[in-house]
């Protein structure tokens, strides 16, 4: 119910609004129940909490890759901004071990029509964002898994999206190389009007990329609330060992258990 | 002891120089291995054309039951040009039926993918294809084409098919869920998908599949020539065993079938190569475990 308030009040564009969302699995398990949430234009939220939780599924829903049972999600109401521009990073990197890194790139755009000459500039400008501008010409096969994720995310920002949803992006990688990453999303983000809505199921990492935390709890999937992350961007290694980021996973963390 | 020990060691830390120069005990190593490997098979097939040439002669075997290898030499030499001009024919026809079960095979597996009332309606009897012997249908289709070229391709082709079928539609079935919901996400349409998703990961499934009809193919064509070829060279190296069992050139009828052999597997490896160069990039099959 309060859960909204916090954005309803300001004046600025919203990017995504969801109301009274319930997703329900056909063996009648509850995996979503009254979800409402409002998240700003250029803002970077995040979706905690244990597995079972629906984060996934609400990230998902957002997306359009799976349908509500009842309730809707509005993408930027009233602007010209709709699906097309909102792009997916997996949990996996999801690339073809039978393309080059510039033709994975590519691909969005070779799917919906783009000139081979266009898609090639913009494929590579992509790569040039996440550092592997020198890695155009090679496989998937040769690269390293955090290097993997970040031609997944290059893919993900040909298309120029407005809306950028990733699922546990950094999951699978290691402590350093994730953190490196950290740096270089948030980077990507503030350079542009990116909107993130980020599912992760570490504290931390939400902590330290979000201007707001969604803490959800399970049986049945809910919200459970909105922690604002006050701290400016940009933020640096300084924040994470700061009273403010202990205080805020504190809060989180005990919101969760 | 102490020798044992240190040599204990030192082909332990080679083990572990992975990627850089290869260390050169191991590349010594392996190298000769190789070359035992492929000197072995030589040398065992040597060493039994000599006990069969050494045989036949002591034992004085007639020629048109058991001719010694000399005389399969001599008659391969002495027919030459029939041999080549039947290897000719039947490679012809070979390569025929294996582009032709390429094409018909992949298409069908398409099909199956594409609608499952096809793939319900054709799956039991393209098994029941694969049971039906060969040369007992090979009569009916001559009835239906008529001796020669038609019935010879069109039952190399039933023979090649099968494995092209169901490797397609192995491969087509199988892609990976999480790049199906990506093509899904990008709006691709369903030929997009199949065209830039299914068809590459289904490719190495494909060229499997044409390994084993690349063979298969070859062994078509000649069970055609058996019941469906024209008399002379042109009938095939099928026709020219015929013939030659039927006139007792025993030596000939050897030379015959070593030339069969020899064809099947040039086309084998000729699909190997194919196959392999065409997955060198990504797959790992091609790719080799020594390198990654």
């Amino acid at each position: 119910m309060n859960t909204t308030a916090y954005l309803e009040t300001t004046a600025e564009a919203e990017a995504i609004r969801i109301h009274d969302v319930v997703k329900q699995y056909e063996n009648g398990t509850l995996a979503l129940s009254g979800i409402h949430l409002s998240i700003r234009e250029g803002e970077f939220v995040s979706l905690v909490g244990p597995s079972g939780c629906g984060k996934s599924t609400l990230l998902r829903i957002m997306a359009g890759l799976d349908q509500a049972t009842s309730g809707q999600v509005q993408l930027q109401a009233g602007s010209a901004a709709n699906k097309e521009q909102a792009s997916f990073v997996f949990q996996e990197a999801n690339l073809m071990p039978w393309r080059t890194v510039l033709a994975n790139v590519a691909l969005p755009l070779e799917i919906s029509g783009v000139p081979s000459e266009e898609r090639k500039a913009r494929a590579m400008a992509s790569l040039e964002k996440v550092g592997l501008a020198g890695y155009a010409n090679s496989y998937p096969r040769q690269l390293s898994g955090g290097m993997k994720m970040r031609v997944s995310i290059a893919r993900a920002l040909v298309s120029e999206p407005k809306l950028l949803f990733m699922d546990e992006p950094f999951g699978a990688l290691d402590e350093m190389t994730r953190h490196r990453l950290h740096e270089e999303l948030l980077s990507i983000w503030s350079q542009s009007k990116l909107t993130i809505v980020f599912v992760t199921h570490s504290v931390f990492e939400a902590v330290y990329l979000s201007g707001h935390v969604v803490a959800m709890e399970a049986h049945p999937g809910r919200i459970k609330q909105v922690v604002p992350i006050e701290e400016a961007y940009p933020r640096t290694n300084a924040f994470m060992t700061s009273p403010v980021f202990g205080e805020k996973v504190r809060l989180i963390t005990n919101t969760l258990s | 002891m102490m020798q044992a020990n240190g040599q204990a060691t030192t082909t332990s830390v080679t083990m572990m120089a992975k990627d850089g120069v290869p260390p050169i005990g191991g590349s010594t190593k392996k190298h000769r291995q190789l070359v035992y490997k492929t000197a072995t098979p030589v040398v065992f097939i040597l060493f039994l054309l000599a006990i069969w040439q050494l045989g036949v002669r002591l034992l004085n075997t007639p020629k048109y039951l058991l001719p010694a290898p000399s005389d399969i030499w001599r008659a391969a030499l002495k027919g030459f040009p029939d041999l080549l001009q039947a290897a000719g024919n039947t490679f012809a026809a070979a390569l025929l039926g294996f582009l032709l079960s390429v094409l018909l095979g992949t298409a069908v597996a398409l099909l199956m993918m594409a609608s499952k009332w096809i793939r319900w309606g054709i799956q039991p009897y393209a098994v029941v294809l694969q049971t039906i012997p060969v040369v007992a249908i090979a009569p009916l289709v001559v009835i239906w084409l008529g001796p020669g070229m038609n019935s010879i391709v069109f039952i190399s082709l039933i023979v090649a098919i099968f494995p092209i079928i169901s490797n397609t539609n192995l491969g087509l079935s199988s892609t990976d869920r999480n790049l199906v919901q990506l093509m899904r996400m990008y709006k691709s349409g369903t030929w997009t998908t199949v065209w830039k998703l299914r068809f590459p990961y289904a490719l190495p499934y494909m060229l499997g599949g044409m390994k084993i009809s690349s063979g298969m193919a070859v062994i078509g064509a000649i069970i055609g020539e058996f019941v469906a070829g024209i008399g002379g060279g042109k009938g095939g190296l099928g026709m020219a065993i015929t013939s030659a069992a039927v006139q007792m050139q025993t030596s000939f009828l050897f030379a015959c079938t070593i030339a069969a052999s020899l064809l099947g597997m040039a086309f084998y490896l000729s699909v190997a190569a194919i196959s392999h160069f065409t997955l060198r990039h990504w797959h790992e099959s091609a790719i080799g475990s020594d390198k990654d």
